[in-house]
C-alpha cells in the first residue's frame, strides 16, 4: 500500500536558541495522509515543541539550530515559509480565549482569509460553510465574551478550515474544557477526520479522554524522545503509561485493581463495547470481598450557607436558593459547568459580594460584620493561574506577604513564615526567586501565602487544571497531607471528574444558579440527570460497573477505597 | 461583560449603524475638519443639530450615557468660564468693539462680543464632541479598522486598533479576578480605611501580575495570528466591511461635498482673511 506521507521526521533534532541542551533529540516519526494520531506525553516532554516544528512556528517563531530532515507534504519545512506552512497545516492552539482575535464569530472564522486580500463576497459564502461544519453558523455575530471555551474552540477550529490544510493540529484540546464539552469536543474531531478525510494529529496528556473515539496511533514522548509508536491496545496493555507519567484509563485501573490479566487478544480500548466476559468473574470476587472502611468522625460546622441568594440587579438573581453546610476537616468538590454559579458562590465566601438573600455563618455567626480581610484570616482563595497571584521576588516574601499587610510585627511574621515553609516541603528553597520554580512548586507556594494567615478553610479553583499527571499527583498528593496531617477543610472548583472521585468525600453540584446535588461524589456521578444538567460525564469505572451489572455508586467507592489504601501504604 | 462599555462590538439596526466602516470613517473625519477650522456659528449650528438628531437617530440608552455627557458639558462649561475669568476683553481682541452689557468690578465686565464669542466657542466644543460621540456609538472596532485601512492607513496599525478593543474586557476581568484574591490576602482598597498613598502603593501589587500574565498572552496571540496568515501581503479585506450600499453612495455625496467645502473654505481663510470668529453686527 502506498501511502502519501503528510509529515516525515527523519533523525530530526532541535536545540532552542536560549538553551544548551536539545529539547528534541532523534526524532524519526512520519504520519500518513488520513490518519489519526495521539501525540502524548507529560509536561515537558517536547510534545510542544514537536507541535511548534510541524506548524512552522518553530524556527519562524521561536529561533533554533535544527539537524535532520522534516518534510510537510514532500517539502523540506527549512525551504517553506511559515504562510505556506499554514497552507498545509492547520492549528487549533491550547488557549482558545487568546486566539480568537476576532471580534464576532464570523469575523474570527474569517481572519485567514482577510490576510489573503480576498474579496468579501466570495469570502462570505466560505465562512458559512466553514462555521457549518462546527455547528457555528446561527452564532456568526455573537461576540466572544458570550461564547463558551468550546464554541471559541469549535469557532478555531472552522478558521482552519477553509484551506485544503492536509493535516489538523490540535494542542491540548481539552485543556479548558468541561467534561461534557471535552467528550463533544472529541466527537467533533473524530467527525472531521471520518466526514473530511483530513489527517489529525493530537497532542494530550488525557488519554482516556481522548480515547472516547478511537485513534490509529498512539506516539508517546518522554524527555524529548519518541519512546513508544504503538497502537492505543499495545499502550494499555504495557507498563509505559505508569513509566511516563500518563494516567491509565480510570476503567483499565479498576480491571487491574481487581487482579485481572487484560488480554491482548480482544480490544480493550472502549469500555462501552470492550467483551467483558473474560473479566466478569473476578471483578465479582474482588468486590464481594469489600472491605469496610470506618467513616470518618464529623466535624463540627464551619460554614453555613442558608437561603443564599445574589444578584447584581435587583430581579435578576445569579444565585438563589443555595443551602449546605462545611464542617471541619472535610474535602468537598464544587462543580458544574461554566456560568452555574461555582464561583459566585466562592466569591461569597470570600466576602468579595455578600448574599443579596439569606444568610452566610462562620462557626454559627453571621459574617456580614466581617471585613474582607478579616474573612481572610479564616478562608483562604488559592486562584487557578499562579502567576496571577505572585507579586514578591523571594518566596520568603511573598508567602508573608498576608501577613505584612495587616502590620504584623516582623519576628511573629518570621515565625509564621517558617513554619508554614516546613508544613509546604518549601523550607530549603526559602531563599530562592519565584522565577526559578516549576508550576507545581509555585502553586505550592501561592497555597503556602494562603496558609501563612491560620485560615480554617481553603477554596481552590482548579488546582491542577493543564497539569500533567507527575504535578496532578504531586499538588494533589501535597493537598491531601494539608487536609489529614493539620486538618485544613479544602473547597475544590472544578471540572475534573477524578480529582472529584479521588480526593473528596462530597460534592455540590450547580447548576442554573443553584445547587442541585450535595452528597458523596460516586452518589452524583451516578445520578443521569444531574450529569446532564451540571454537564459531567459518567466516569468509565460506572460504565464497567453497570455492564457487569454492579451497583455502579457502590463499585466506585469499592475500587477508589482500594485506590486510597494503595496511595496511603 | 459587553455591558459598562460604550463601544458596540454587534453592528446596530439604524441607519448611521448600517454604513460601511470607511464612510462612517471618513464622514467622520471630513465633519471634524470643518468643525476645527470654523468659528461661525452659522456653519457650526447646523452641524450640532445634524450630531443631535444623529444621536437620537441611534436609539441608544440615553441612561447609559448621562454620566458622559453631563461630564463633559460640565468641563467645557468650566472651560468657558476659566476664559471668561483669564482675560474679560476677548471681544476687542477679536472684533475690534466692545459694547457694555452689565459689569461684575471695574476689570470684569461683560460685554455682548465677550458672550457671542464664549457661545461660539461652547457651541464648536459641543458639536465636536456629539460628532465622535455618534462616531463612535455608531461604528464597531472592526469597522472602524476597516475604515480607517481604506483611508489608507497600513493595516499593521489598523489591527491595533482591533486588538485593543478585543482584549481589553479580558484584561480587565484578569484585573477584577487578580484584585479579589488580594483583597482577600489584606490588601485594603477601601478609602475609609486606608489613605491614599497606601492604597496606590497597594494598587501596585494588583498590576504586578496582571501585566505578567498580559504578557504571557500576547505571546499566544501573536502566534494565532501568524499561523493564520497575519502579515502576509501588502493589503488586506476586511469581513466587517460590507459593500456600498445605496444609503452608502448618499452619505458619500454628502461628505464628498463637505470635503469640497473644507478645503474652499480654508483657502478663502488664507487668501482672503476671513476674520476668525464672524459676529454679526
Amino acid at each position: 500500500m502506498s501511502r502519501k506521507p503528510v509529515i516525515e521526521f527523519k533523525d530530526f533534532n532541535f536545540r532552542y536558541k536560549t538553551q544548551t541542551q536539545a529539547t528534541l533529540h532523534d526524532i524519526s516519526l512520519t504520519i500518513y495522509e488520513g490518519e489519526k494520531v495521539l501525540l502524548l506525553g507529560a509536561s515537558g516532554c517536547g510534545k510542544s515543541t514537536l507541535a511548534h516544528c510541524v506548524n512552522g512556528l518553530i524556527p519562524f517563531s521561536f529561533n533554533g539550530e535544527m539537524t535532520g530532515s522534516l518534510k510537510v507534504a514532500g517539502e523540506e519545512t527549512r525551504e517553506l515559509s511559515l504562510f505556506q506552512m499554514s497552507g498545509h497545516i492547520g492549528t487549533v492552539l491550547q488557549d482558545s480565549d487568546a486566539q480568537f482575535v476576532g471580534l464576532s464569530v464570523g469575523e474570527d472564522i474569517a481572519y485567514a482569509l482577510e490576510n489573503d486580500n480576498m474579496p468579501r463576497s466570495e469570502m462570505l459564502p466560505k465562512v458559512y460553510n466553514s462555521a457549518k461544519i462546527v455547528d457555528m453558523h446561527r452564532f456568526l455575530e455573537q461576540v466572544p465574551y458570550n461564547l463558551s471555551g468550546g464554541q471559541k474552540q469549535r469557532v478555531a477550529l472552522a478558521g482552519i478550515m477553509h484551506d485544503d490544510v492536509k493535516l489538523l493540529l490540535f494542542d491540548e484540546p481539552l485543556a479548558a474544557l468541561d467534561p461534557m464539552m471535552g467528550n463533544f469536543a472529541i466527537e467533533l474531531i473524530d467527525r472531521i477526520h471520518q466526514d473530511y478525510g483530513k489527517t489529525i494529529l493530537i497532542i494530550e496528556h488525557r488519554f482516556e479522554d481522548v480515547l472516547h473515539r478511537s485513534v490509529d496511533r498512539v506516539v508517546l514522548m518522554d524527555d524529548g524522545r519518541i519512546v513508544a509508536d504503538t497502537t492505543p491496545q499495545e499502550l494499555l496493555l504495557g507498563s509505559m503509561l505508569w513509566e511516563y507519567s500518563i494516567r491509565e484509563p480510570l476503567y483499565i485501573s479498576a480491571l487491574k485493581q481487581a487482579g485481572c490479566s487484560l488480554q491482548m487478544a480482544k480490544d480493550i480500548t472502549d469500555v462501552r463495547t470492550m467483551d467483558l466476559s473474560p473479566y466478569e468473574q473476578q471483578v465479582r470476587t474482588d468486590f464481594e470481598q469489600t472491605a469496610v472502611l470506618e467513616p470518618k468522625e464529623p466535624g463540627e460546622v464551619l460554614i453555613e450557607a442558608e437561603n443564599v441568594g445574589f444578584g447584581y440587579e435587583q430581579g435578576r438573581p445569579v444565585l438563589s436558593d443555595v443551602n449546605f453546610k462545611i464542617r471541619r476537616g472535610e474535602r468537598i468538590a464544587v462543580v458544574g459547568k461554566n456560568g452555574a454559579g461555582k464561583s459566585t458562590i466562592a466569591k461569597l465566601l470570600c466576602g468579595i459580594i455578600r448574599p443579596t438573600e439569606g444568610q452566610i455563618r462562620f462557626k454559627g455567626e453571621d459574617y456580614t460584620a466581617l471585613s474582607i480581610r478579616e474573612i481572610g484570616e479564616q478562608l483562604g482563595y488559592v486562584m487557578q493561574n499562579p502567576n496571577q497571584m505572585i507579586v514578591k521576588d523571594m518566596i520568603s516574601e511573598e508567602i508573608g506577604l498576608g501577613l505584612s499587610l495587616r502590620d504584623r510585627p516582623q519576628d511573629e511574621i518570621e515565625k509564621s513564615v517558617g513554619e508554614v515553609l516546613k508544613m509546604c516541603n518549601l523550607y530549603e528553597m526559602r531563599h530562592w526567586p519565584v522565577s526559578a520554580l516549576s508550576y507545581g512548586q509555585k502553586k505550592r507556594v501561592t497555597i503556602a501565602s494562603i496558609l501563612v494567615m491560620n485560615p480554617d478553610v481553603i477554596i481552590l479553583d482548579e488546582p491542577t487544571a493543564g497539569q500533567d499527571y507527575r504535578v496532578y499527583t504531586e499538588i494533589m498528593t501535597f493537598l491531601e497531607q494539608l487536609n489529614a496531617e493539620f486538618g485544613k477543610t479544602i473547597l475544590f472548583i472544578t471540572h475534573d471528574m477524578h480529582l472529584a472521585i479521588e480526593y473528596t468525600d462530597r460534592a455540590l453540584v450547580f447548576s442554573e444558579g443553584t445547587c442541585i446535588g450535595d452528597d458523596a461524589v460516586f452518589k452524583i456521578l451516578s445520578d443521569e440527570d444531574i450529569i446532564q444538567r451540571a454537564h459531567l460525564k459518567e466516569t468509565s469505572v460506572f460504565t464497567l460497573a453497570k455492564r457487569l451489572g454492579l451497583p455502579a455508586d457502590e463499585f466506585t467507592e469499592h475500587f477508589i477505597k482500594a485506590e486510597r489504601r494503595k496511595r496511603s501504604a | 461583560m459587553n455591558n459598562g462599555f460604550i463601544i458596540n462590538l454587534i453592528p446596530g439596526e439604524t441607519f448611521l449603524h448600517k454604513l460601511s466602516g470607511t464612510t462612517k470613517v471618513r464622514l467622520f473625519f471630513v465633519l471634524i475638519i470643518y468643525l476645527i477650522m470654523s468659528f461661525d456659528i452659522r456653519l457650526i449650528l447646523p452641524v450640532f443639530v445634524a450630531g443631535l438628531l444623529g444621536l437620537f437617530s441611534l436609539k441608544t440608552d440615553v441612561a447609559a450615557l448621562r454620566y458622559i455627557i453631563v461630564f463633559v458639558v460640565a468641563m467645557n462649561i468650566l472651560n468657558i468660564v476659566l476664559y471668561y475669568l483669564a482675560n474679560p476683553h476677548l471681544g476687542e481682541l477679536y472684533f475690534g468693539q466692545e459694547t457694555l452689557w452689565f459689569q461684575f468690578t471695574d476689570h470684569y465686565i461683560v460685554t455682548y462680543e465677550e458672550v457671542w464669542f464664549l457661545m461660539s466657542r461652547l457651541l464648536k466644543m459641543l458639536a465636536t464632541f456629539l460628532v465622535s460621540l455618534v462616531f463612535i456609538l455608531s461604528i464597531t472596532p472592526s469597522e472602524m479598522a476597516a475604515g480607517l485601512y481604506n483611508c489608507g492607513i497600513p493595516y499593521k496599525i489598523c489591527t491595533v486598533v482591533e486588538l485593543a478593543f478585543r482584549y481589553i474586557p479580558d484584561i480587565y476581568r484578569d484585573y477584577q479576578n487578580i484584585k479579589v484574591s488580594m483583597q482577600a490576602r489584606g490588601v485594603e482598597l477601601d478609602s475609609r480605611k486606608a489613605g491614599v498613598i497606601k492604597r496606590l502603593k497597594q494598587t501596585i501589587l494588583i498590576l504586578i501580575p496582571l501585566i505578567i500574565t498580559s504578557f504571557d498572552r500576547v505571546g499566544d496571540i501573536s502566534n494565532a495570528m501568524d499561523l493564520r496568515g497575519f502579515g502576509k501581503g501588502r493589503k488586506r479585506s476586511y469581513y466587517s466591511e460590507h459593500e456600498a450600499t445605496a444609503d452608502d453612495q448618499k452619505v458619500k455625496i454628502v461628505y464628498l461635498l463637505i470635503a469640497v467645502f473644507d478645503v474652499l473654505y480654508i483657502a478663502a481663510k488664507i487668501i482672503y482673511k476671513i476674520p476668525e470668529v464672524w459676529y454679526p453686527w
